[in-house]
């Protein structure tokens, strides 16, 4: 293609293509929170959060302090 | 004489003046933009969600502003409110924008002004008289005179100068570690933010906090120092860029006690916002709600290069509380760019459009300005005495300002009064004033945020599905101003967006009413104080009043110097690559 004397190659992607493909699953979806591991419906979390290996034995030692996983 | 581009502003922004030097006066200014950016053409058709990050790319160092603003909007079309962590955590982001951009602009940008080497070339008898003036507040921020001041200014060599970029590196982090990048962040996203809200996250961000109180504590005195000693030395210098109080400001930092993002409940979420949204006219404020602001905005045309949209189709035609929304709302708007040669006698001039607002009581269509941002925030916060918090309290003529104890400095205690005059002055020393403003508020969403840890509340974001029609308004400050996003959501994708930051209001051009746009009309009014002559002119009463809006664009500023001459000078904002700049005269 050339397009005033500079060659550029044919566009494969269209100016208004959307970035959302259908059929992929959208990290905003309704549920998605309830569908993570570790976060809990009130709000909290626990340390499932963070890691999936022996995740219960890393929680809180006492119930009324707070549950606060690593990143 | 003409300066093309100026260093030290970001844009595209030519200031045209005729100056009347036999009155010492500006006789005629012109403010143009030469950049196209279509931003609001080509978001259209294109998924609401990717909006923020998109328009993030409109600023290359407010660009977390303008995601921010989006994601309001995006909440709002979405029907969705964070929790309350996302948004204590947003604004403690935003807050170390603020002071980020804020102390880079005032202490390495600004004061390059008005420091020693400056001022020797403009007004060394100025400059003699500050030798002999001792500092007012020297025993709080260590300079025995105001001479010593503006050596603390010089580039790369003051001491000022170079403190100020280590706060700049400090705060940086600040914004990265609540929205993951500085500037186009990474964790933003409607519904809240993706950063994980650990104990840690806050205190790396509360350590660095710490250190930058005591720089705050010695810049504001040392500022209020520099700008008195302008108006004690140089009689009339209130003059240099007033204009009539005319001042916009749409808000900042969100409560997450109050605001839901509902438009219906607009009014009240904008209010309890802890910096209150206002317009003020003649130093009184018209009105602090949100709705009046959002239906008060007509985008006019007059010196721009597009095409009207009157005929084109209205998207909206009353808002979600019934009121009818104007043609030339955002809303409704339709960018039909038009390009054309620059006609500055009796045509076309600027890319940029002319906001103005619609006094509701009067009819009036606005000219606001931002006063550089700080100027108008703080105004419209003192007068509305709303903002009521242990370290910033608005008593509706003043805004105090309490800072804890810190590092090396002691608890320290400042106000910020309403001043006589929205001037060059004032806007630059309103700015040192919300640094600390800012550093306060930012201590408060601190205490906010380890509450919701301490009770162990860590959600951060809100799920959500994109509806096929949708309407949503973004308020913010952009660190120099007003900043507004208009989404119109059809079929799933956005039908219309227009982001409008704060250099449209300031930088635009006469309006098709005749009226000259804020910086336009500050740049006239300004008289002439420096002591070179028509031949060693550097126009550094015109330049400090155009900085003083902290313009986002890079500025070229061409002067006529009268009697058919035309002085040009090329600089390249680029250190040490000599040679390209091409030099023509």
């Amino acid at each position: 293609m050339s397009q005033e004397g500079i060659r550029i190659g044919k566009p494969k992607v269209k100016p208004t293509a959307l970035t959302h493909v259908c059929g992929v699953r959208a990290g905003n979806k309704p549920g998605s929170y309830e569908k993570e591991p570790g976060h809990l419906p009130d709000g909290r979390s626990t340390a499932r959060r963070s890691t999936g290996i022996n995740a219960r034995a890393r929680n809180a030692i006492l119930p009324e302090m707070p549950n606060l996983s690593p990143a | 004489m003409n300066w093309d581009p100026i260093s030290r502003i970001i844009g595209n922004l030519g200031v045209y003046t005729k100056i009347d030097f036999k009155n010492r006066q500006i006789a005629e200014c012109k403010v143009t933009s030469s950049l196209f950016r279509g931003y609001s053409v080509f978001l259209r058709g294109k998924d609401p969600r990717d909006a923020h990050f998109i328009t993030s790319r409109i600023c290359g160092i407010c660009g977390d502003n303008h995601a921010t603003c989006s994601v309001y909007a995006q909440n709002m079309a979405y029907g969705i409110k964070p929790p309350p962590l996302a948004e204590w955590m947003v604004n403690l982001g935003e807050a170390a924008e603020f002071m980020f951009d804020h102390t880079l602009f005032q202490d390495n940008l600004v004061f390059v002004d008005f420091c020693e080497q400056m001022v020797k070339e403009t007004n060394p008898a100025l400059l003699a008289k500050a030798e002999q003036t001792a500092a007012p507040n020297a025993q709080l921020h260590g300079l025995r005179t105001i001479a010593d001041i503006m050596r603390a200014f010089n580039p790369f060599e003051g001491s000022l100068y170079k403190e100020a970029l280590q706060m700049g590196r400090l705060t940086r982090e600040m914004c990265c570690l609540m929205e993951g990048r500085h500037v186009h962040p990474s964790t933003l996203y409607p519904g809240g933010v993706g950063t994980v809200a650990t104990p840690q996250v806050f205190t790396d961000y509360q350590v660095r906090l710490l250190g930058l109180l005591d720089f705050v504590k010695k810049a504001v005195p040392l500022n209020d120092d520099l700008f008195n000693f302008f108006y004690e030395a140089l009689p009339g210098y209130e003059e240099v860029g007033r204009r009539r109080v005319q001042l916009a400001c749409w808000g900042a930092f969100q409560d997450p006690a109050v605001c839901d993002y509902r438009y219906a409940t607009m009014k009240d979420w904008g209010r309890a916002m802890f910096v209150t949204p206002g317009v003020v006219l003649d130093g009184k404020l018209l009105t602090n709600d949100l709705v009046d602001i959002n239906l008060g905005m007509r985008i006019l045309l007059g010196s721009s290069f597009y095409d009207d949209w009157a005929e084109e189709a209205t998207l909206v035609s009353h808002d979600p509380l019934g009121n009818p929304v104007d043609q030339r709302h955002p809303w409704n708007q339709t960018t039909l760019p038009h390009p054309q040669k620059r006609n500055f006698d009796d045509g076309n001039y600027s890319w940029v459009m002319s906001p103005r607002w619609q006094d509701p009581q009067s009819g009036q269509l606005l000219p606001l300005e931002t006063g550089g941002g700080p100027l108008a925030r703080l105004w419209a916060t003192a007068l509305a005495g709303l903002v009521d918090t242990p370290y910033v309290k608005a008593t509706g003529g003043s805004i105090r300002i309490q800072l804890p104890r810190s590092a090396n400095l002691p608890e320290t205690e400042f106000e910020w009064k309403v001043p006589q005059w929205c001037n060059t002055i004032e806007r630059d020393r309103a700015r040192i004033y919300f640094v600390a403003y800012a550093a306060g508020m930012a201590l408060f969403f601190l205490e906010q945020a380890m509450q919701e840890i301490r009770a162990g509340n860590t959600r951060t974001f809100t799920d959500f599905a994109v509806p096929d029609e949708g309407l949503g308004v973004g308020f913010h400050e952009a660190v120099r101003g007003v900043l507004s996003h208009h989404l119109v959501i059809r079929n799933g994708t956005i039908a219309n967006y227009h982001p409008y930051p704060p250099t449209c209001w300031n930088a635009s051009p006469t309006d098709s009413a005749g009226t000259p746009g804020p910086m336009e009309e500050a740049v006239m009014n300004t008289p002439i104080f420096e002591e070179n002559g028509r031949d060693g002119f550097k126009g550094i009463d015109i330049m400090r009043t155009v900085r003083s809006f902290d313009p986002c664009l890079p500025c070229g500023v061409h002067m006529y110097l009268g009697d058919g001459r035309v002085l040009k000078e090329s600089h390249v904002p680029a250190m040490g690559m000599v040679g390209r700049a091409k030099k023509k005269g």
